[in-house]
This record gives structure tokens, sequence and C-alpha cells, in this order.
């Protein structure tokens, strides 16, 4: 633990708060607001990484309770090595298409309280990466969404407004079904705290005693809810239907960003509280059974069909939202697995996921500018216009498709490594051909827009794009290395990656930290995949005996 | 009195599926007003039966949870009633309070855009709009009329604000 920086990660929630409140009043001044919100983000990501730099080699957690009320009672804010590696990916993400909307967004948009709505969206997002309680994380996600709801209808086209229905309602339904969840296991088990409802299950199953009746009913509810927000195999339709109607830094800044927190709260919960692995010498329950199969029979469906339908589109912003699903395909593939390796395969390729998806909406958006529409049709000759652009949207689509010297490869390889060896062969034959999917609509993307001489666009001269979108272009840039950094320095990220791998899947020190030591007595998670299970019966007698 | 809010949660729950189930986006936005208000009533039932029975079988309601106010040491849950389920909806009601404000004006917003409440009417092509369509989206679109222009009478003059109702 190091004292000095705990308390200090509240920051990462008061500052886009601050930046926001202060923009509010700046909402006629363009540029101050503007530099601003660079500030804000910059700040965040650099203090993410530094913060990253100093725990992860001694696998500290930062705790903070705020308020001083400790922990089963008061708020709690955590910053392992997972979280923290979202913020920093997060506030990476919002920077590049931060910057990017600068010349692409219209004024008329911009005034109309942009630049609060996205830092209240990334203070949403950052509290619900931090928080360790279900109803602030509740909160944390009503924040999130209510900030996103205005993005999505900001400007008020006709498209925009017909689309964003689906959007709001299965996403209002979705927290009122969460706000159930959060009361009755309030009910059930006494307490809203995340850490200590896995000290309350681990207990019981140690015991052997059964847990409350309906415990399973609950974990399937929350299932339902992150799954609709993370937008898996049944509960997706929202998704490719709105992004794509949303000016193009903030589709990116979605695509990048939202899914991932119904991805984090299922990695964060399920590991931790509702598929809990049971303690050394218990059995695994048939609540763990049910649910592992349920994460990846929606795991096989998602990253398939989804791929099959981005094959099916034809315009670029409808096939990278589709893509958005398939990708989260992998992240609950890596879930589902369940093993520490595993989870940290989930956690590289989702901080890698939200790098890259969000440099090819951006790149999408720099295609737009240069031929005035997304339709494949319509597009042609782009790498003679700019062969620069080529070269950025090659990048990115092949770290999204997974080629071995990019990001992707290296996310995508330990889970349908470790998924092979779990005996999950299945899921990762599905995984590998989803990648082979991914590379054929990237390719068609490819070859449509940039090789096919197709119809010449009636647009303004390259020259004149290039030199009025340059901040379109320095937001792209930044993404990109950043992509590439992520592919060509993959192992100091996967050093964080494994970190928070194994802290998911051993919480035992997530837990001591929130609690305090000795909170837990001597009870250990065990590893019910690779050990042979011993019953309760033989434990007993190991235990009977002198 | 659990029970009778398992039923009450039970109704809510199905008038507000059926409600968000309509076409007409009115119908819609009442029915996420009433799914927000059974969810605070499951999170009440949550926090048990506020009637305790005694010993003699007498009954009568739990204490207010102020310290000091008869709690039993020992166990101060089983004469007062849990403060944090109420606390937690009073969150929930007024995060459910900005929702629903969002959704109504979402709701203006798109009847001016799109001309329709209408879900079964939001098609993909705008182009081949129907003229009734048109006619709604005109009526909506209009300009107030200016209530003071036919008014002889000199306070309502004084009173309007013709320069604003005017240019909405």
């Amino acid at each position: 633990m190091i004292p000095d920086l705990s308390n200090l990660i509240v920051l990462y929630c008061l500052v886009p708060l601050f930046a926001g409140l202060l923009s509010v009043a700046l909402v006629n001044h363009q540029w101050p607001s503007r530099i601003l919100g660079v500030i804000s983000f910059a700040t965040l990501f650099l203090g993410a990484v530094s913060t990253l730099c100093a725990i992860v080699p001694g696998q500290d957690i930062l705790v903070s309770q705020m308020g001083g009320w400790a922990a089963p009672y008061g708020i709690t804010l955590v910053f392992d090595s997972f979280s923290g590696m979202l913020i920093a990916a997060a506030a990476a993400v919002s920077l590049g298409a931060y910057i990017h909307s600068f010349s692409t967004l219209q004024p008329k948009v911009e005034r109309r309280y942009f630049h609060p709505l996205i830092q209240m969206l990334i203070f949403g997002v950052n509290l619900s990466f931090l928080t360790g309680d279900l109803f602030n994380l509740f909160v944390a996600f009503e924040i999130m969404l209510m900030a996103s709801y205005a993005l999505l209808c900001l400007g008020a086209s006709d498209q925009q407004l017909r689309h964003a229905y689906k959007y709001v309602l299965l996403n209002i339904l979705a927290s009122t079904v969460f706000l159930m969840g959060a009361g009755m296991v309030y009910g059930m088990l006494g307490t809203l705290n995340i850490a200590d409802m896995a000290r309350i299950v681990a207990e019981a199953q140690a015991n052997g005693e059964s847990l409350p009746v309906g415990f399973t009913a609950i974990g399937v509810l929350f299932l339902f809810v992150f799954g609709l927000k993370g937008a898996f195999f049944p509960l997706w339709f929202w998704l490719p239907d709105t992004y794509w109607t949303v000016p193009i830094a903030i589709g990116g800044l979605f695509g990048g960003l939202l899914t991932k927190v119904g991805v984090y709260t299922i990695a964060r919960l399920f590991p931790l509280v509702f598929a809990q692995a049971p303690p050394i010498g218990v059995e695994a329950s048939d609540m763990r059974v049910l649910i592992m199969a349920l994460i990846a029979a929606s795991a096989a469906f998602t990253m398939f069909l989804a791929v099959l339908g981005a094959v099916s589109q034809h315009h670029i912003r409808r096939i990278l939202s589709i893509h958005v699903i398939s990708q989260v395909g992998y992240m609950v593939f890596g879930i589902a697995v369940m093993t520490g390796q595993a989870l940290a395969g989930c956690a590289f390729y989702m901080i890698q996921h939200m790098v890259v998806k969000c440099s090819l909406f951006l790149c999408c958006g720099l295609m737009e500018k240069h031929s005035g529409t997304d339709d494949l049709d319509k597009l042609g000759s782009l790498l003679k216009r700019d062969k620069w652009l080529g070269v950025l949207f090659f990048v990115a689509a092949m770290s999204l498709v997974g080629l071995p010297p990019l990001s992707g490869f290296f996310g995508k390889m330990v889970i349908i490594q470790s998924g092979w060896s779990a005996g999950l062969w299945w899921l990762a034959i599905i995984g590998l051909l989803t990648g082979a999917l991914t590379l054929l609509s990237m390719l068609k993307i490819w070859s449509y827009g940039f090789w096919n001489p197709g119809p010449s666009p009636e647009a303004e001269p390259a020259a004149v794009v290039r030199s009025s979108n340059h901040f379109a272009y320095i937001g792209t840039v930044m993404l990109v290395t950043m992509a590439l950094f992520l592919g060509f320095g993959a192992p100091v990220a996967y050093e964080a990656a494994f970190v928070a791998g194994e802290q998911l899947y051993n919480p035992t020190a997530y837990v001591e930290a929130v609690l305090g030591d000795g909170r837990l007595g001597d009870i250990a998670w065990s590893d019910t995949m690779d050990q042979p299970t011993v019953t309760p019966t033989e434990n007993l007698a190991l235990r009977t005996a002198p | 009195m659990t029970v009778i809010l398992a039923v009450c949660v039970a109704v809510t729950v199905a008038v507000a599926m059926y409600l968000l189930l309509s076409r007409e986006l009115k119908g819609i936005a009442m029915g996420v007003f009433l799914i927000g208000h059974s969810a605070n009533l499951v999170i009440l039932a949550m926090s048990r039966s506020p009637v305790i029975t005694t010993a003699e079988g007498s009954k009568s309601l739990k204490l207010p949870p102020i310290l000091g106010y008869g709690e039993d040491a020992a166990d101060p849950l089983s004469n007062m009633v849990d403060p944090l389920p109420q606390a937690l909806i009073l969150t929930a009601i007024v995060i459910s309070f900005g929702v629903m404000g969002f959704l109504l004006a979402l709701i203006v917003v798109t009847g001016r855009v799109t001309g329709t409440l209408d879900l079964e009417d939001f098609d993909d092509n705008p182009e081949g709009v129907d003229p009734e369509r048109q006619a709604f989206s005109a009526r909506w679109n209009a300009p107030i009329p200016d209530p003071t222009l036919n008014n002889p009478h000199p306070s309502a003059r004084a009173s309007g604000r013709p320069e604003e109702i005017a240019t909405p």
C-alpha cells in the first residue's frame, strides 16, 4: 500500500467533474473550453499511467474510503491494476476523439454543451471503474448514461432522434432492473459493498452453508443488465442502430468506451461474487456452472453473429458499429474461461480495443471528409487522394484483425490459447473463424475505399481537406500511435494486464485491501479448473484426522 | 406488509411493461415513469416488514431509525426500521426524475423534428413523408400566436412580452 497515493484516486472523478462544471461557464468561449478539456483528459491519462507504474510492480491496490467511513458502510473507491488500465485507456480515447472533434464537429453542435457533456461522460465512466459499491455503481452508470443520451441526440437530426429511442429505452430498462437487483442484494446479504459480498459468499461456501434463495437469479439478473450495457448476444440490437447516427467523434468515443463499462462490471463482479471460484475443498456450485455456461454461449453467439452482420453491411460506420459487438464477444470469451491468464487477456484486449476501435472511427470520419459519404459504393481511390490516411487506416484495421506484430494479436492469442487449454475448444475455433471474417470485412473497406478506382469523389481537393482538418489528423495519429505502442510494447502493457488478471481471479488481495486485513479469515480461493476436485466429505475427513 | 408490497410491484411492473410496449411515445414515457416507481417499491420491500409482533401478539410499527430512540443494543433492527433502503430510494427517485425530464424533452423535440410521435412511423426513409405527418410537423413548428395582439385590454399588453413570444 502506498499511503500518499490512495486518497488521490478520487481525483480521477473530481478532475472531469470540475472541468465539466467550469466548461458550463465557458460554453460561449470555444477555445478556452477546448483547452480546458484537453488539460483535463491529459491529466487523467498521465495520472493513471504514472499511478499504474507505481502500483503494478508491487501488485498494490489503492483504496480510498470516502469520508473516512470504513468499508462495508461507506463508499469505497478502489484503484487496482484493472481499473487503472481502463481509466488510462478511457482518458487516451477521449483525448483522441476530443481533439478530432475540433475539426469535425459542427460549431452549432459544439455550442450545445458538448464540452460539459463529454466531461460528465468521462466522470461517470471513471466512477464506475473505480467504485467498490454496488449502489454507487448504479449512480455512476446513470451519470454516464445521462451524458451519453444527451450526446447521442446532440444536434437533434431526424435520424438521430428516431434511432435514439432504442438506446435510451433499453438502457433505462436495464438501469431499473439493476436498481431492483441492487436492492435485492441488500435484502439478501445485508451489504452493498462488492468486497463484503465476496467475503459473505466465500464464507458461506467454505462453511458448507447454502447461499440465500434466489442468489443465482440475481446473478442472472445482473448478467442481463451488464450484458445489455455491454451489448452481448441476445441484447445488442440497440447498438448498431444508434452508433452510426451520431457525429463521428462522439461515435468513436461511444464505440471505444461505453460497451467496455458493461464488460468491466461483469469481469469485476462475476469472478468476485456471482460465479466465484469456490474455496479450496468445495465443489463448484450449480450456480457457477449455469452462469459460466450462459456466459460461454453468449460469447460464441456474440462473436460470430455480429461479425456476420458486419460482413453483410455496406456503410463504413455500420460495419464499425457492428464490429464493436463482435469484439465484445472476445472479451466475454476471456471472462467465460475465467482463469487468471484468460482474464489478463480480457483486460489487455479491452484496452487495445478501446484505442483501436476509436481510431478506426476517427479514420472513418476523415474518409468521410475526403469523399462526403461513408457508402462503400460511392467511395474509391482514396489512396491516391491521401496515402497517409491509408496508412493510418491500415494500421488500425490490422490491429483490430490481430495480425501478429500489432496489438489485437496478443489479446486474442492469450484468450484463445487459455480457452483451448481450459477445454472450451469450440469457443476457440469460433474465435479464430471470427478473426478471419473480421479480416474479410476490413479488407472490404480497404479495397472499396482505398484501392477501388471507383467513382472519383466530388469533394474539395485533398490538400484543402488536409489543411482544414489538421486537428482530426492529430487525434487519429495519436490513437494509431498508441495502438502501435500496445502492439510493439505489448510486454509493458501485459505486465499490468497479468497483475489485473491474477487479482481478478484470486480476489483475496482485493477483499483484504477493501475490508482491512484479517477480515477474510483463512479462506482461500481455489483453482477449480486445474486442481482435482475434492469433495466436502473428504475434506472433512482430512480435517478430523490428527 | 411485504406481501402487499410484492403485489403492488407486480401490478406496477405489469402495467409499465404494457405501456413500454405501446406504439405511442407518450405511453412509453408513462411506462418509464411507472417502472422507476416499481423499482423503488422493490427496494422498500427489501427493508423487511415495518410491523413487529410482540410476545403477547399485539402488533406495532417499528420505530424511526434515530439514535437513542428506543434502540435495542443487541439487535437494533429488531424494533427499528432499516434506514438504508430509504436512503437508496431517495437517490433513485432523484435519478428517475432526471431521466424522466430528459425523456419528455426528447419526445417534444422528436415531435417537432420528425413530425410524429408514433413509433410505427419511424422508418428509415424520411423522403417519402406522408402529408399528414408534414402537417403535424408544421403544427409543432408553427410560431406560437401572440395572445396580446387581439386583446384590447391595456394590462394584457403590459404584461405580455410580444417580442419574445413572437420568435419562439
